[in-house]
């Protein structure tokens, strides 16, 4: 029900938010004001007339027996004269030579209901047009005049004046003249006063619907609800007609109905109340005693008794709801301001401008008597209906916002879910590799590797096994080096070559070749995610052809082992591994090949086509002083083994 | 492996030799003899035990898989009988599955099977001087354990709980392949304590107790309490 989108600042210090408060209030109040003026300004603008050479003011009034001259409008002191109703008796002139165009009587406003006869003839009853019977609109009347009845100079008018409460008689001015002199002038009267109050009635039906429906799919939102109720019995109001006779039952529902303004006040009362976040309360059934009191007289007593009791109940009930709406509106603006509110607020204002002026019509204090609280009762029916519209759009608004975070929200989700999945997959692949491995080295440990274990001490033992012991040996290190590659380094290539220079180690010790190993900094290397173990096992075998041209090619006595992260000219960082031997070297053909003896040659093969694989480019220099072989990481290792090809 | 290059003063220095290949049995029984070590030689749990019932030697070399049973309880009892023998698990591949489960019930080192006579012989004495070795691979997967993982790598329980910063910094130098002189020159330590350092780890990765294994368990998820 509240606005608490727009709270206003909570966390203020309380006299910064009292000065708030205030200020608003002036604003509020200055607003309100000028909308009085306005509204003021408007009523006091009487409707344009006719010609004023047709007018006719001057008559000799009989009532109650008592005959006198009386200017219009006339203000008749009775509330109830049906049988022996005032009389008007006028003159009017038509000049000769009008004979050609039809005249009419023109009656712009009267309460209750008029008999106009001219010349003797009955030429308008408006007791025959309910919605002339209706003394809270001001429906004008017209009516031609016959050329029969009517003769160039000196006619006789006369008007009976028809009142049956509940207030007292009126008659305006009248006017006599050409019809199509007249006419415009009624018509803006019907448009104004007869027409618009039946657009708004369906306005009000619509918004009857509009609300029903809203009430229904919300029923925690009981104030729609009650909305829907009033603008109901507003509808039904606007639309049944005084019955003129009769006590039949429809009659009475008749009654009942049209009588309902104070029903409908207490309903829009208790709107303006639940909309403004009042809880309902057990004896806010008080707000509905006065329509309640005046449906039972509807029901049980006479149409007198109903027109009573409307004049000291309903309007009194009018005026009463519009002053606690205007309180209770203001307090919620003021409280937190919103469009809604606002437009309700000023909308009440408005009415109860009217509702003023109205009752000083009323009570004779002003020089005309027409009822204006109806018609600005239109002006509310379009404030609710701009308010509703205003909270949907906002509440739109709201929803595509929401959906859009949402959406954002989702998508993140989305993405966090994809990541972690593949962060699970990643883990699950790298355990599964672990466990396999574990079983690998098992199997090999308990076969394989004992097998070959048991090869190297027998060729020990017997003379001349010694080439079956170093094949023998050569295996066990390859098994090492295949299981250890097979294990998770997280992408860091000196975890690898941890364990490849122990078994360098022991694999020169027996040739006396000693093995300096030199890493620049602790890190050593750039670390890198994508290392995969066949990049491992390349880059190791690659190194480890290298230490064995060492060995059995280049008779060295020293193997040094550079490693170090270099920047390149791109900014990017790039590892960098150089083997490098005292050996007696050898030549390097331009092809890159080894020039001498084949097996070297094949060596040397092998290891440009592991650097290629791992996309490591490979510098190999010789020359007598030894052997220098420089192998460059790249930024990133190929994902496939394409280059294999 | 680091050797040190002091000649060999073994005077006295029994060895418990314990293997089931017979040709890898008589290989290191070989090289060791040859370094001048006293070598008790058995191919079975119970020839083993036999041994140790003679008194307690200064080393307990012994292979895991057995005829009769498993190395690791060998192991087990006599780290409780004779708390000052040092205990090596000779092992093929060098690999965590063997010497990290040997570790936990209380050997200080390993040796490789196929090892260089001259190396089996260096061994052993670093090992008698208080020098535990420790490969790379071993020390890779102890400083794996000490990282925060939701499930624990496959093979075998580790309490890794004990281990300093320190040590733990030490072991990521040995498993990147760094000399002893180089850790201790990228730590600020002395040369010389690394080895030390080397020794409390394997002495802190040891299950000392029937609580401890508990604690273990429960660390690694074994048991729900």
């Amino acid at each position: 029900m509240n606005d608490h989108g727009d709270d206003a600042q909570p966390d203020l210090p309380g006299s910064e938010r009292r000065r708030l408060r205030t200020s608003r209030l002036i604003q509020y109040l200055l607003l309100q004001a000028m909308i009085v003026a306005a509204c003021a300004l408007a009523l006091l603008q009487s409707l344009p007339g006719p010609p004023s050479q047709y007018q006719l003011s001057a008559f000799q009034l009989t009532e109650a027996g008592v005959e006198r001259a009386v200017t219009l409008p006339y203000f008749s002191s009775l509330r109830n004269a049906m049988n022996d109703p005032p009389r008007f008796e006028g003159h009017f002139v038509r000049p000769a030579g009008e004979a050609t165009q039809p005249w009419s009587v023109f009656l712009p406003r009267f309460t209750n209901g008029v008999e106009v006869t001219v010349n003797g003839v009955v030429i308008l009853d408006s007791r025959r047009d309910p919605a002339a019977n209706r003394p809270d609109r001001n429906t004008p009347a017209i009516a031609v005049i016959p050329a029969s009845v009517l003769h160039d100079g000196d006619n006789a008018i006369s008007v009976r004046l028809f009142i049956w409460g509940p207030i007292t008689g009126f008659l305006d001015r009248v006017w006599v003249g050409p019809d199509e002199l007249l006419r415009p002038s009624y018509d803006l009267r019907t448009l104004v006063f007869v027409t618009l109050p039946v657009v708004f009635s369906s306005w009000q039906a619509i918004l009857a619907v509009i609300l029903g429906i809203m009430w229904v799919m919300r029923r925690h939102e009981p104030a729609y609800g009650v909305l829907a109720v009033a603008m109901a019995v507003g509808v039904g109001q606007a639309f049944l007609q005084t019955p003129m006779g009769g006590e039949t039952l429809f009659s009475k529902l008749n009654v009942i109905l049209i009588s309902s303004a104070p029903i409908e006040s207490a309903l829009v009362l208790t709107f303006a109340l639940l909309f403004s976040g009042w809880k309902w309360q057990r004896y806010a059934w008080i707000l509905f005693l006065p329509g309640v009191l005046l449906a039972l007289a509807g029901a049980f007593g006479n149409q007198a008794l109903v027109r009573a009791l409307f004049l000291v109940l309903a309007i009194p009930m009018v005026g009463l709801s519009l002053v606690i709406m205007a309180i209770v509106t203001a307090r919620s603006v003021l409280k937190r301001p919103n469009v809604a509110g606002l437009l309700l607020g000023c909308a009440i204002t408005i009415m109860l401008t009217c509702w003023i002026a109205d009752l000083l019509s009323v009570f004779q204090m002003t020089p005309n008597r027409i009822f204006v609280s109806r018609l600005s009762y239109s002006v509310m029916l379009v404030a609710i209906g701009a308010g509703l519209t205003w909270r949907f759009a906002r509440a739109l608004n709201q929803v595509d916002g929401f959906a859009g975070r949402l959406v954002t929200q989702v998508r993140e989700a989305e993405e966090k879910l994809k990541a972690s999945f593949a962060r699970e997959e990643e883990r699950a692949r790298a355990a599964a590799l672990a466990r396999e491995r574990t079983r690998l080295m098992r199997d090999l440990h308990d076969g394989l590797g004992g097998q070959l274990v048991s090869i190297v001490a027998l060729s020990e033992r017997g003379n001349g096994g010694a080439g079956i012991g170093d094949a023998a040996r050569a295996a066990l290190k390859d098994l090492r080096l295949v299981i250890d590659s097979m294990d998770d380094i997280g992408g860091d290539l000196m975890l690898a070559l941890g364990s490849w220079r122990e078994r360098a180690m022991a694999q020169l010790r027996p040739h006396d070749i000693a093995l300096d190993w030199r890493a620049g900094t602790a890190q050593g290397l750039p670390v890198h995610p994508e290392l995969r173990p066949w990049h491992v096992i390349q880059i190791v075998r690659l190194l480890d052809e290298a230490v064995t041209n060492a060995v059995k090619h280049a008779g060295a006595r020293r193997v040094t082992v550079r490693i170090e992260t270099l920047a390149g000219s791109d900014g990017l960082h790039r590892g960098c591994i150089t083997v490098e031997d005292d050996g007696k070297g050898f030549e390097i053909a331009p092809d890159g090949a080894a020039a001498g003896a084949a097996k070297a040659a094949r060596g040397l093969r092998n290891m440009r086509s592991r650097a290629t694989r791992c996309g490591a480019e490979l510098e190999l220099s010789s020359c007598a002083q030894g052997t220098r072989v420089r192998l460059t990481l790249p930024h990133r290792f190929p994902d496939s083994d394409a280059a294999a090809g | 492996m680091n050797s040190l290059n002091d000649e060999p003063k073994v005077a006295a220095i029994t060895v418990v030799l314990l293997e089931d290949d017979a040709p890898t049995l008589w290989r290191l029984q070989d090289a060791l003899t040859k370094a001048g070590y006293q070598v008790r030689a058995a191919g079975t749990l119970a020839e083993a035990r036999a041994c140790l019932a003679q008194g307690a030697p200064r080393v307990l070399l012994t292979d895991l898989q057995l005829p009769d049973g498993h190395g690791v309880d060998l192991i087990r009892e006599t780290r409780q009988r004779y708390p000052d023998t040092e205990i090596m698990v000779i092992s093929i591949l060098g690999d965590e599955e063997s010497v990290i489960s040997a570790i936990t019930v209380g050997a200080t080192g390993y040796l490789l099977k196929d090892a260089f006579p001259t190396d089996i012989a260096a061994t052993v004495r670093d090992l008698v001087a208080g020098h535990s070795p420790i490969s790379a691979s071993i020390a890779r997967f102890i400083v794996r354990r000490t990282q925060n993982t939701p499930e624990p790598p496959p093979g075998p329980a580790l309490n890794t709980t004990k281990l300093t910063p320190r040590e733990i910094d030490i072991l990521w130098g040995i498993a990147k392949g760094f000399s002893y002189a180089e850790i201790a020159s990228h730590l600020g330590l002395s040369r010389q304590t690394v080895p030390g350092h080397i020794k409390n780890i394997y002495r802190k990765l040891e299950v000392h107790t029937r609580g401890e294994a508990v604690f273990e368990a429960v660390q690694q998820g074994l048991i729900k309490l």
